[in-house]
């Protein structure tokens, strides 16, 4: 239950997205990943889920299943909430056929009323709105109950109260399971409520590792830049 | 430095340009043509462990065989008639007006019926095979099923190429009867065949041989179509663009696969 990650190295067509990653998240821990957009953060749990293929380096898992919640969602448009979420549960070769629908039908409203969303089983994605998208998606990818559990901006486009319900629930599950778990987000609220600690990437490079009071403190120009949001400072769009 | 300036030279010239061009389409070719083998041997790996529900596998079967039917049925239909209409009159007037029926049949059997439910199905239905798994792939949801642990491939394909495999006989028989029939009415109107005269030399022109051809290559061409369609809109990538190159792709390729397909029957079982 533990994601241990050493000297990663990714590129696309030449361009070096990723030089020399390392970073490690203990069991019970949420490791938060911020940067500037194309800093590689996706890249990184898309490496770690194995929907890429790295160039070099280490990536050990330890644990059970390995569950992702996708920045844009990648709900299942042609079927509904209900079969979004218990997608798993029916059609993984070693789960298929181990539950009743009454179970599926238990565990699918379980999980909806975890996200707030109680009673869409029938909806399909495209009559929900972006941020509904989201937390059916995040019911989605913890139905399995995964020990490890990579986020990929679980509370953009969401509104304060939704994003806060997520990332209480985050929380909660990390202390229930005891998962490890990794948050990639840009909203301070979202580090500063679940993060253990902070990577911070730019231009393929870790610029700053620590624990969320140390990324306020702001005591290097990348963490006081990205704090303040400045458009100064050593990192430069482009 | 004067090597420097050649190279820079070349680079802009039209043969380079020209090599480049052909050397990526070859390529292309190549790597598309080991992916869709690739994905071909997962399909048939994945069977075994029946990755797909009846209820999906009919829905798809609904899709191929019933959804396709009109468009089908009017090409098939309307090139049998085309053909009534030219041949009906010069023949009956020759003396040979037993035979039209005969020609019919056997035209519809051998080659038409199959080949032009082909083009019927790959336009509506391989395209749009294409395009959905295209889209699922451009908008991740490809990687949320492998994130899920599921098989993309068997979960995907298995309905969608059992359903092309096993509909596209039924096309082609339900094309080719219909063929059959609209020749009968285009020489009747055309040239006053009777009906009797007609399907008279139709029985006398089938025969078993012929028939099974026929199914068999139907069951190839269903195959190939769905397979290849599949297989395109899974390596599509890069938005909406990408959605639409793939479509293509599986368009292109399905028509130039079932040609060399016929091609193949023909060799084998005409020779
Ligand atoms: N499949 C791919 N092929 C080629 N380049 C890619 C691919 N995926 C990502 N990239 C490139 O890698 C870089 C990092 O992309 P990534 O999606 O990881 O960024 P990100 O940090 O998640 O950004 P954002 O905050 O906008 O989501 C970008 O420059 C992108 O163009
Ligand atoms: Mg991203």
């Amino acid at each position: 239950m533990s994601i241990e990650v050493k000297n990663l190295v990714k590129t696309f067509d030449k361009k070096v997205i990723l030089d020399n990653i390392s970073f490690r998240v203990d069991d019970g821990k949420i490791l938060s990943i911020i940067g500037f957009s194309g800093s590689g953060k996706s890249t990184v749990l898309k490496l770690i889920s194995g929907l890429l293929e790295k160039d070099s380096g280490e990536i050990i898992t330890t644990g059970g299943d390995i569950a992702m919640v996708f920045q844009y969602s990648a709900l299942f448009d042609s079927l509904n909430v209900f079969d979004n979420i218990s997608f798993a549960l029916q059609e993984r070769k070693d789960l298929r056929g181990k539950y009743t629908r009454k179970e599926l039908e238990k565990i699918v409203a379980e999980k909806l009323e975890l996200v707030g969303l109680s009673g869409i089983e029938n909806k399909y994605p495209s009559e929900l709105s972006g941020g509904m998208q989201k937390r059916v998606s995040f019911a989605r990818a913890i139905v399995t109950e995964p020990k490890i559990i990579l986020y990929d901006e679980p509370t953009a486009g969401l509104d304060p109260i939704s994003s806060t319900l997520i990332e209480d629930y985050i929380v909660r599950l990390k202390n229930e399971t005891n998962a490890a778990s990794i948050v990639v987000t840009h909203q301070m609220s979202t580090i500063r409520r679940t993060a253990d600690s902070v990577l911070m990437l730019y231009n393929g490079h870790a610029v700053f590792e620590g624990s969320p009071d140390e990324l306020c403190r702001e005591e290097t120009p990348y963490t006081r830049q990205f704090v303040e949001a400045a458009i100064d400072g050593p990192m430069k769009m482009n | 430095m004067r090597g420097g300036i050649l190279k820079v030279y070349y680079k802009a010239t039209f043969t380079y340009k020209i090599i480049r061009a052909l050397e990526q389409t070859v390529t292309e070719l190549i790597s598309t043509l080991g992916q869709i083998v690739i994905f071909g041997i997962e399909f048939l790996k994945g069977l075994k462990n029946k990755p797909t529900t009846f209820k999906e596998l009919m829905y798809q079967c609904y899709r191929f065989g019933v959804t396709s039917l009109p468009i089908t049925l009017s090409i098939v239909g309307m090139t049998s008639i085309i053909v009534a209409m030219q041949v009906a009159g010069e023949m009956v007037k020759q003396g040979a007006g037993n035979y039209v029926g005969m020609l019919v049949a056997i035209l519809m059997v051998r080659e038409e019926a199959v080949i032009m439910a082909g083009f019927a199905i790959i336009s509506m239905i391989g395209s749009s095979l294409a395009s959905e798994i295209a889209t699922m792939k451009v908008t991740e949801q490809i990687d949320a099923i492998t994130v899920l642990k599921v098989n993309p491939v068997h979960y995907l394909f298995t309905p969608r190429v059992l359903a092309g495999t096993l509909m596209m006989p039924v096309v082609v028989i339900i094309s080719s009867l219909v063929g059959i029939i609209g020749g009968a009415v285009a020489s009747n109107l055309v040239s006053g065949l009777t009906f009797k005269a007609y399907f008279d030399s139709v029985w006398f022109g089938l025969n078993t041989h012929d028939l099974n051809v026929c199914i068999m290559k139907s069951f190839a061409f269903g195959f190939v179509i769905s397979l290849i369609s599949c297989s395109c809109g899974m390596e599509a990538r890069d938005g909406a663009k990408g959605v639409g190159l793939a479509t293509t792709k599986a368009v292109v390729w399905s028509f130039v696969a079932i040609v060399i397909v016929d091609l193949i029957f023909a060799a084998a079982c005409f020779y």
